[in-house]
């Protein structure tokens, strides 16, 4: 289903990572590190700076202090220059996602667009796209007419779609039903398939369907790296 | 009562009867706040995404500036162009004064902060997650720029509409740096206060009616747009 196949694992560490906002230590000597196979679970209650992190990562956000490694060759300490790099690795997705205004179609092919290639090939993406999230009959709705787990799931699918090394998912299931969850496991299953690294934030304690390789905690701005995890089900919040 | 109604009837007459210097009058001022509002636009709207967007020391400042500017009068403005432009003035030797660049600059000195402060509200109540989502998706920062523009296109375009407003029915500035001359710098705000001051009042509102006909389709255009496509009247 895969149009790209991706071979390379690729591997990227933020270190001595620290913000600070309204004097308060919101992240405080992170290290973050993960490769395109990961599939990371991170947890922490709420407020604890899990969507903070998730958009720094994603270089949407700068840190007071940073360091960037990438591929352990390329080392950056200048913002503008990492985030260059993050923004081109990662993609993060919001707890609720935005979806532009406009079609299911433009939605999807918006990332594509970047990317030079000829209408027909960007309609075979999308449509490729939809089908993953099993979504094709949605094609020419309007962004605004969708459900929640419909946006849901045209937001990862346009993710999917732009083929990232790293997809950044911000409680994807809060607000989900259960059909709507039971899908979203799949795709996310799909990613990791794909082998693009996942990291995970959720307070759903009733997954048992995402294996994860990698827990991460987060906790008065110091991240603890856990035992393996299991899945979601076996862990308390 | 009557003369309000005959002078009401006549201007109907006139405006059907194709008099060539009311349509000429009419372009002009059309051509001249056109072409000022759209040279205004572009810059204005910028400034208000990077008033919107971007933190730095003295932006609340410049906001304050730019909504206190809203309510300079048209006249100051055209006493200042004018001391600027006229012969003794610094820019003197441009010999703009009394030609419709003067018009244009005026009015473009007008609307600017009104296009600035509005679109710059308008573009602070877009979600913040538009641009991030564009800038995730791979978008390069002028192309996120773009995209969140597109996504308050309604609210840009009323404030766009509420500069040509304020433009198009101001007289003071238009009267001092233009000059009112006939053919060449005559529009609808200078030409009603020239016949209103002979007592013809017929010219002077058809002159009105052609303002208000043209302000209310310009409405009716944006409500078309924001319904749409459907028409909500």
């Amino acid at each position: 289903m895969t149009v790209i196949t991706k071979v390379q694992s690729e591997s990227i560490k933020l270190h001595k990572m620290n913000y600070i906002r309204n004097k308060q230590i919101i992240l405080n000597n992170i290290l973050f590190e993960m490769n395109s196979d990961d599939f990371i679970l991170m947890t922490g209650q709420n407020g604890s700076g899990k969507s903070t992190l998730l958009r720094i990562i994603a270089g949407l956000m700068k840190p007071d202090c940073f360091q960037l490694t990438y591929n352990n060759t390329i080392n950056k300490s200048s913002w503008s220059s990492s985030k260059k790099i993050l923004r081109q690795k990662f993609c993060y997705l919001h707890q609720t996602p935005y979806l532009f205004s406009g079609t299911v179609y433009d939605n999807i092919a918006y990332g594509l667009k970047h990317k030079g290639l000829k209408k027909v090939e960007v309609d075979n993406r999308v449509e490729e796209a939809l089908s993953l999230v099993d979504l094709q009959h949605l094609f020419d709705r309007k962004s605004h007419a969708l459900s929640g787990g419909e946006k849901q799931r045209i937001a990862i699918a346009r993710s999917w779609v732009i083929q990232p090394k790293f997809i950044l998912l911000d409680e994807p299931f809060a607000n989900m039903d259960k059909h709507s969850r039971s899908s979203t496991y799949d795709i996310i299953n799909q990613l990791k398939a794909d082998h693009i690294g996942v990291v995970l934030t959720s307070h759903d304690p009733h997954s048992g369907e995402l294996n994860f390789n990698r827990h991460l905690h987060l906790h008065q701005g110091k991240m603890v790296e856990k035992d393996t995890p299991l899945n979601l089900s076996s862990i308390h919040f | 009562m009557n003369d309000l109604s005959t002078a009401t009837s006549q201007a109907f007459t006139l405006l059907l009867s194709g008099d060539a210097q009311l349509w000429e009058i009419i372009f002009l001022s059309f051509s001249v706040s056109f072409r000022a509002i759209l040279f205004s636009a572009p810059l204005a709207i910028l400034i208000a995404f990077g008033l919107s967007y971007f933190q730095f020391t003295g932006r609340r400042f410049f906001i304050a500036l730019f909504n206190t500017a809203m309510s300079i009068p048209a006249v100051v403005v055209g006493l200042t162009l004018y001391l600027l432009l006229s012969r003794s003035g610094p820019l003197g030797d441009l010999k703009l004064l009394f030609t419709q660049e003067a018009m244009i600059v005026g009015q473009m000195v007008l609307c600017f902060p009104l296009l600035v402060a509005l679109s710059h509200a308008t573009l602070q109540s877009v979600d913040r997650r538009a641009w991030e989502t564009a800038i995730t998706l791979g978008a390069h920062p002028f192309r996120a720029v773009f995209t969140v523009l597109k996504e308050a296109r309604f609210g840009l375009t009323a404030a766009v509409l509420a500069g040509f407003g304020r433009i198009i029915a101001e007289v003071g500035s238009s009267m001092m740096v233009g000059g009112n001359i006939l053919h060449y710098t005559r529009n609808i705000p200078t030409a009603i206060a020239l016949e209103t001051s002979k007592g013809s009042f017929a010219q002077g509102i058809a002159l009105g009616i052609v303002l208000l006909a043209m302000a209310l389709l310009l409405n009716l255009l944006l409500m078309y747009f924001q319904g749409k496509g459907e028409l909500a009247l």
